[in-house]
């Protein structure tokens, strides 16, 4: 029966063999030039797209973290100009106080001078004032007498008057 | 679960042709073939002699389709560039994809031994099949003059399609079983292997066992008869397949002396369909063949282990 099939289908040894010959040498072949290259040049660039992707997931933290250091960096400026500026209002602020207060104290100082002075000059043109009445009254007196008053008279006089305008 | 998908998607695959085979067989009639001229002969062919070996219309077709296969092949790939260009990216495309589709048929693990194999069965057999459709194969060729003188029919083309002649078909499925045969043996080693067929599977206990053990093993018988039937079976329906495409083709042209040109243009989408479905079937069929006898199920990896302890 199996020769009868092959017959009719012609399959004989000779074909046979020479097809299977056929098909291992495409195999092998194709296995050769286009299976082995080609799947190890997917394979490697399956790698290199993963090495790509990782070191782009790299770059991209290491961006963060300049990034953050940056900002980091930058607060502390802010931080930093802030304090300094506070400091500076601070010390502006004191130096205001202490020339305020001075200049204060100058003036009151002034003012205290110029009060003394002026007691002072009140009090020497009171004596003035004293003497000078004493004087007109020493000479009022000698006059309206038309005597001439002793030394001792006009001291009394002079010191009646004084004690009057005191009073 | 996914080779049962598979091998339920090939059955489904296989249905298609099967119509075109019934159809061919309706068209080319009952007759005998050879004395009404009509239709292409069951056997190759031989159209040369070189020595004392015969060459075949189907051999020279075969040749044919190698040749430019590696040619073409070897042409796209001796310059690989990282960033693919023309022919490199159709290779490295068709390569790809084969490699994805059967990783997801047979594991990661057996394609990588056995990729070059079902690559090469899939490319191969597409090729052949739709090399045949170029017009000029089967209506190049020798004729032998009638009573009258009269050149009226081709009796012996130059090209036939390489798949159309049984022994090309079972050249490859007679491969296949050698490699499957090797596979299985590296994958469960002899006793594995027998253990594999023979073994009885699931957990029983006691008189059951005994008892199934004795199912199993007639179980056993019916799968290598099965197994040694799969040559026949893979190369007859590749064979069919192709055959009766080509003796449609044939038919569909000669039916009318003036419009047969029109009528055969269908049925060449047709084929083109049926080229690429029966070259997927192959591939698939074979592939699953092996996954089914390479696979490890966690019980059966147990009994594995112990069958390798003993050696």
């Amino acid at each position: 029966m199996i020769s009868d099939t092959a017959a009719t289908f012609g399959v004989t040894w000779q074909l046979f063999i020479s097809q299977v010959i056929s098909f291992c040498i495409v195999a092998f072949l194709l296995h050769r030039f286009a299976y082995k290259p080609i799947l190890t040049v997917l394979d490697e660039r399956k790698q290199r797209i993963a090495e790509s992707i990782a070191n782009a997931e790299k770059i991209k933290q290491q961006l963060a973290e300049a990034e953050a250091s940056r900002k980091e960096t930058m607060q502390k400026a802010n931080a930093d100009a802030l304090k300094l500026i506070e400091e500076a209002r601070a010390a502006a602020a004191r130096v205001q106080e202490q020339e305020t207060q001075k200049a204060i104290a100058a003036a009151e100082q002034i003012i205290a001078k110029a009060r003394e002075a002026s007691q002072a000059d009140y009090e020497r043109m009171k004596q003035d004032l004293r003497r000078e009445m004493g004087r007109l009254a020493v000479d009022i007196a000698s006059r309206v007498t038309g005597k001439i008053l002793t030394v001792d008279d006009q001291r009394r006089l002079a010191d009646e008057t004084n004690k009057q305008i005191a009073a | 679960m996914r080779a049962l998908r598979t091998a339920a998607l090939s059955v489904c695959l296989m249905g298609l042709p099967l119509l075109a085979q019934a159809a061919t067989a309706a068209g080319a009639g009952h007759g005998d073939a050879h004395a009404e001229h009509s239709g292409l002969p069951t056997a190759a062919p031989q159209v040369l002699n070189i020595g004392p070996f015969a060459i075949t219309n189907s051999m020279i077709l075969t040749w044919v389709v190698a040749v430019v296969l590696i040619l073409f092949a070897q042409f796209a790939t001796r310059n690989l560039q990282a960033i693919p260009q023309g022919a490199q990216n159709f290779w490295e495309w068709l390569v790809e994809s084969l490699h994805d589709f059967l990783e997801g048929i047979i594991g990661a693990d057996l394609v990588k031994k056995t990729f070059w194999f079902f690559a090469t069965l899939f490319i191969f057999i597409l090729a052949c099949n739709w090399f045949g459709l170029i017009p000029g194969v089967g209506s190049i060729g020798w004729g032998h003059p009638d009573a009258q003188g009269h050149l009226g029919h081709l009796s012996d083309p130059l090209f036939r399609g390489a798949n159309a002649d049984l022994n090309m078909t079972l050249a490859m499925s007679m491969v296949f079983f050698v490699f499957w045969t090797i596979w299985a043996f590296q994958a469960n080693g002899a006793g594995g292997f027998f253990l594999h067929i023979f073994g009885p599977k699931g957990d029983t206990a006691g008189a059951l066992k005994v008892l199934m053990i004795g199912v199993f093993l007639l179980v056993g018988l019916l799968e290598v008869v099965s197994i040694l039937f799969r040559p026949v079976s893979l190369s007859f329906r590749l064979y069919g397949n192709v055959f009766a495409g080509e003796n449609m083709l044939e038919t569909m042209s000669m039916l009318s002396p003036t419009m047969g040109w029109l009528l055969a243009i269908p049925f060449y989408f047709m084929e083109l369909l049926v080229g690429l479905v029966q070259a997927l079937v192959f591939m698939l069929l074979t592939s699953v063949f092996t996954l089914l006898i390479c696979q490890h199920d966690e019980e059966h990896a147990h009994a594995h282990g112990h069958a390798t302890a003993k050696h």
